[in-house]
């Protein structure tokens, strides 16, 4: 063996001892499950039919997501103990740092997740889930292949493309529920057929993983835009742009209060349609010849960003500034 | 005439010169990972670690294993990480432009 040969072995076994950890097969199927899972169903268990004050909900949430996540932490520790001890294996110092960076990002969703009910911002909690979803897979990938690495930038730029798109609430929370689903487990597979030597194998490999994890989201939104649109015999109201529609604002404060039939005026400005049922909206509607929606969405959202009082001759006003947006579309 | 710097005979060897890398690199690691890691036969790696060992350049202790026999972890001394350190600084100067990354070496020396 000459010097040269010598040097770089010596370079790829430094490498390959920094990179030791191991995502186990177990790992990445249980937190794909239930993370997939949480993503999918808090929804349907936690809402505001069965938790209707608000407080009670966040309460409910942070107990509901500390008990799953707690506990499966608990489990994956455990079974990668075992795992280990039973192949003769150790747990390698970075493996055990890079676990506990992964529960205080855990954590730090779960907190998040709960302030949202206070201070706003739930729009963005399935983008934020992914993020960190990101983040802990990146982090683990700078210990163990660079193909996990990768995945996991590939996967803070998903959540963050999302965002910055408006993606739909729902449509951002199937995106959630597949990256962990589907995308920990592919991230694990390929990993164990990928050449760290071969970056153009690489990439192609993410490419693959983002097609396995995007496809079934657009598959979804396309059945759920299908969905939303009224059968023939549905009865809908057409509202022309220039209609005046009553605003009524309930105001839930111990400062000021609205009296009962108290309406702010507001002008539509665009063709607007909504569904029917038994004479009432049922929560679909769409602007102009534009495709069906439905509130459950969650792609209207009313953003205020500025309140200030005013004194106009000798008496306070409260003005208000803010955009009633579709996520998606320029405010 | 100026005289060529002398490699560590003991660290001059391809198996235990890989086995000083890999720990320095992961810190510890048993007997079933080195194998593993460096591709080794049970008695090569066996005879390697011996001569390693008995020049006090690696640590061993036994370490309880849940349901199996207790496992012996191995790592690098102060002086085994010294000695690999020294090794890495003669090649380099034997291969003037050539040496390991910075990075990899300095947290590999690090202490734990």
């Amino acid at each position: 063996m000459s010097h040269l040969e010598r040097m770089q072995s010596i370079q790829a076994m430094l490498a390959a001892g920094h990179r030791c950890v191991e995502l186990e097969r177990h790992s990445l199927l249980l937190w794909g499950l239930v993370g997939g899972g949480l993503c999918a169903c808090t929804d349907l268990v936690i809402n505001s039919d069965t938790f209707p004050e608000p407080t009670q909900r966040a309460i409910a949430i942070l107990v509901w997501l500390a008990t799953w996540l707690g506990g499966m932490s608990w489990l994956d520790h455990h079974l990668t103990h075992k795992a280990r001890a039973k192949r003769a294996e150790t747990m390698p110092f970075a493996q055990a740092q890079v676990t506990r960076a992964w529960w205080m990002l855990l954590a730090l969703g779960t907190l998040a997740t709960f302030a949202m009910f206070f201070h706003g911002g739930g729009i963005m909690i399935y983008a934020l889930w992914t993020v960190l979803l990101g983040l802990g897979i990146f982090v683990f990938g700078l210990f163990s292949r660079p193909l996990i690495e990768w995945i996991g930038l590939a996967t803070i730029l998903l959540g963050a493309t999302g965002l910055a798109t408006g993606l739909s609430f729902d449509t951002a929370r199937w995106l959630a529920a597949s990256t962990f689903a589907i995308g920990l487990p592919a991230a694990g597979w390929l990993a164990a057929r990928s050449d760290e030597h071969r970056p153009v194998q690489r990439a192609l490999y993410v490419v693959l993983w983002l097609v396995a994890v995007i496809a079934p989201v657009l598959a979804f939104a396309r059945h759920t835009a299908t969905a939303a649109a009224p059968a023939p015999d549905t009865a809908t109201l057409k509202v022309p742009a220039g209609s005046v529609i009553p605003l009524h604002f309930d105001l839930d404060s111990p400062l000021l209060a609205i009296s009962a039939g108290d309406a702010m005026p507001m002008r539509l400005v665009r063709d607007a349609e909504l569904a029917l049922a038994n004479g009432q909206p049922d929560g679909r509607y769409r602007f102009g010849d534009g495709s069906w929606h439905s509130t459950k969405e969650g792609v209207l959202a009313l953003r205020i960003d500025r309140i200030r009082v005013e004194v106009t001759a000798g008496k306070p006003e409260v003005r208000m500034h803010g955009n009633f947006v579709v996520q998606g579309e320029r405010p | 005439m100026t005289t060529l710097p002398s490699l560590d005979p003991l660290l001059h060897q391809p198996v235990r010169t890989q086995i000083a890398a890999y720990l320095a690199g992961r810190g510890e690691a048993t007997f079933a990972e080195l194998k593993r890691a460096l591709a080794a036969t049970d008695g090569n790696l066996d005879a390697h670690l011996s001569k390693l060992l008995e020049a006090g350049y690696l640590e061993s202790r036994k370490e309880a294993s849940t349901g199996g026999r207790p496992q012996t972890v191995f790592s690098l001394s102060g002086k085994g990480r010294q000695a690999f350190l020294d090794y890495v600084a003669t090649l380099s100067q034997l291969l003037p432009g050539k040496t390991v990354s910075d990075a990899l070496l300095r947290s590999a020396t690090a202490p734990r």
